[in-house]
């Protein structure tokens, strides 16, 4: 599996979370309450959180605030109040363990899709 | 006791507590490039940013702060705080959807290597503010320096209804000079339209009261520093709420109008004042005056629709300007540009420079072929003049894009985009000229 795959939101449901593990991008899994259900290993390392410490945590304000605005967040807020399919890939900056890194996020949601999801692909 | 914590497990807790604190922390080398910084700073700054990076405070923030570098790189001393919680505006706010949005920023000198940025969201608290602002205002007209005020009772539309000696203590004019006359009279001539003296008795309507600091003029024609406060005698908002339909003013209605002079007193607040709303190297209004003078202006015209017109000037390559003549020599040619609006325009009218060689005028009550007679004069004067550096002339020409306030423009941003979109197409087609919005397509090739 790999971050520009198509239908991946269809596939990550059926990704355990040993094999989310190995993959090498970040996937952050979240409810429809935006609380942290899925965080793999890529993503916990890069961020130096422990996925332990941020399953069951609120996405945009405790887990990644740097994400929390029109850009990320309100999308899958708009996503949602439509009922709409979201898959876009944007150009972002996160603040892994407060260095500025140049990322590639994909914002995946859709109706009737148990959890949303964020890829974080860093280019090399 | 607290069991032993490991280093990674207290690693984990700082980079923890980093990733949750409520202000944007960032630290950056002498030139703003940014080394370290925290989440909320990227949620901050990454709208603003115009190629999805974030390598530098101060290119981030050009449209918005243009003055960041020059103030971090004239900071003399070998550490302390550059700017102290100064406000940023970063959008006019949509009317009715979403206010203004403001962030402060806070900016320390670590060392001769490292500054410390402190950046926060601010817009519920200038919101805040600005209702406190007026009544301070309002409380400010009516206690202070209760010996020296003016007492003028106007009629419906502004008129001098009364005689009283107040008037011509303060002012001068006699009996004959104001009765039955608008109240503009002691205003000077261009710092006052009909259309903005009817705003203001809307205005104290609408909330109460209306206040306004600016030049006021004596019947020698002297100029002095004055605070007017309008208020209504009668509560017509009210009385309004019940007959939507009341066009125009009734016959009855009737306002007071307390002027003082406080000349003084603006001369002791005078750098404090000049600090918040004027630009630090032109001495013009600055990007934040500018919008909520616009703000203020598009509310008008939803009020009551009046021409309305927003003129954007550029200067005509100005990195050449800056990469011969050296930043002075771009200083001075914006330093030049600034003195040349200022003395076009009307005192009316807003004359600001919004960031970089990038300057503003909003006119009021003045429509698109006015607008563009003035701007079409300025240009030429810039053309014609050029300024003198240490003994050499430089000559530079500017463009301009211009465009009128009208009912499907949706609000303040709107109406700037317009004018932007014109002064593209005035740079596109060769620069040193204007346009107006709508910019006509090009012409299609003729081969």
């Amino acid at each position: 599996m790999d971050f520009t795959q198509d239908d991946i939101l269809a596939l990550l449901d059926g990704v355990g979370d040993a094999d989310a593990d190995e993959l090498d991008f970040g996937v952050i899994g979240f409810d429809d309450s935006t609380i942290v259900r899925r965080y793999n290993a890529w993503e916990a390392k890069a961020a130096g959180l422990s996925t332990a410490n941020v399953l069951g945590r609120e996405l945009f304000n405790v887990v990644a605030p740097c994400m929390n605005n029109f850009m990320v967040a309100q999308r899958f807020e708009d996503a949602a109040a439509q009922g709409s399919v979201l898959d876009a890939t944007i150009d972002y900056v996160l603040t892994l363990k407060m260095r500025p890194v140049k990322v590639k996020l994909r914002l995946l949601a859709a109706p009737g899709v148990k959890y949303r999801y964020l890829l974080v692909h860093r280019p090399s | 006791m607290d069991r032993p914590h490991s280093v990674a497990e207290e690693n984990e807790a700082l980079t923890q507590f980093l990733y949750l604190a409520p202000v944007g922390l960032t630290q950056l080398s002498m030139s703003g490039e940014i080394l370290m910084l925290n989440p909320i700073s990227a949620q901050l700054l990454m709208p603003l940013s115009r190629d999805g990076g974030l390598e530098n405070l101060f290119t981030a923030l050009e449209g918005v702060a243009p003055e960041l570098r020059y103030l971090a790189s004239n900071f003399v001393l070998p550490h302390g705080r550059i700017c102290d919680g100064m406000r940023v505006q970063l959008n006019a706010g949509v009317r009715g959807v979403s206010d203004p949005q403001f962030l402060s920023l806070t900016l320390l000198k670590l060392d001769e290597s490292r500054l410390m940025a402190v950046l926060s969201d601010i817009t519920l608290q200038v919101k805040r503010e600005r209702l406190l602002r007026q009544n301070e205002a309002w409380f400010n007209a009516i206690l202070a320096g209760v010996t020296d005020y003016a007492l003028v009772r106007l009629d419906g539309v502004g008129r001098v209804e009364a005689w009283n000696t107040s008037i011509g203590r303060v002012t001068g004019f006699s009996e004959a000079d104001v009765i039955g006359r608008p109240y503009s009279i002691f205003s000077p001539d261009d710092a006052t339209t009909a259309d903005r003296d009817l705003d203001r008795l809307h205005e104290a309507d609408a909330s109460g009261w209306s206040i306004d600091e600016g030049w006021r003029v004596k019947a020698d024609a002297t100029r002095y520093w004055g605070s007017a406060a309008i208020v209504p005698l009668i509560d017509r908002a009210q009385r309004n709420a019940e007959d939507d339909c009341a066009l125009d003013f009734p016959d009855d209605a009737q306002y007071c109008m307390v002027i003082r002079d406080i000349t003084e007193r603006r001369a002791g607040s005078e750098k404090h004042r000049l600090d918040t709303i004027c630009d630090h190297l032109t001495g013009i209004a600055n990007r934040r005056t500018f919008f909520e003078a616009g703000e203020l202006e598009i509310e008008r015209y939803r009020r009551s629709p009046r021409p309305v017109s927003l003129l954007l000037f550029d200067a005509d390559n100005f990195k050449r300007v800056n990469d011969v003549f050296g930043h002075a020599g771009g200083d001075a040619v914006l330093r030049h540009l600034a003195t040349l609006l200022a003395s076009t325009f009307r005192q009316v009218d807003v004359v600001a420079r919004l960031g970089g060689e990038e300057f503003a005028v909003l006119l009021p009550s003045c429509d698109l072929s006015q607008a563009v007679a003035l701007a079409e004069r300025f240009r030429r004067s810039i053309e014609a003049e050029g300024v003198e550096v240490d003994g050499e002339m430089i000559h530079y020409t500017v463009s301009g894009g211009i465009a009128a306030m009208d009912d499907s423009v949706s609000g303040l941003d709107a109406l700037v985009k317009r004018a932007d979109d014109a002064l593209y197409a005035a740079k596109a087609a060769g620069r040193n000229r204007l346009e107006r919005w709508p910019v006509p397509a090009p012409a299609a090739q003729v081969t």
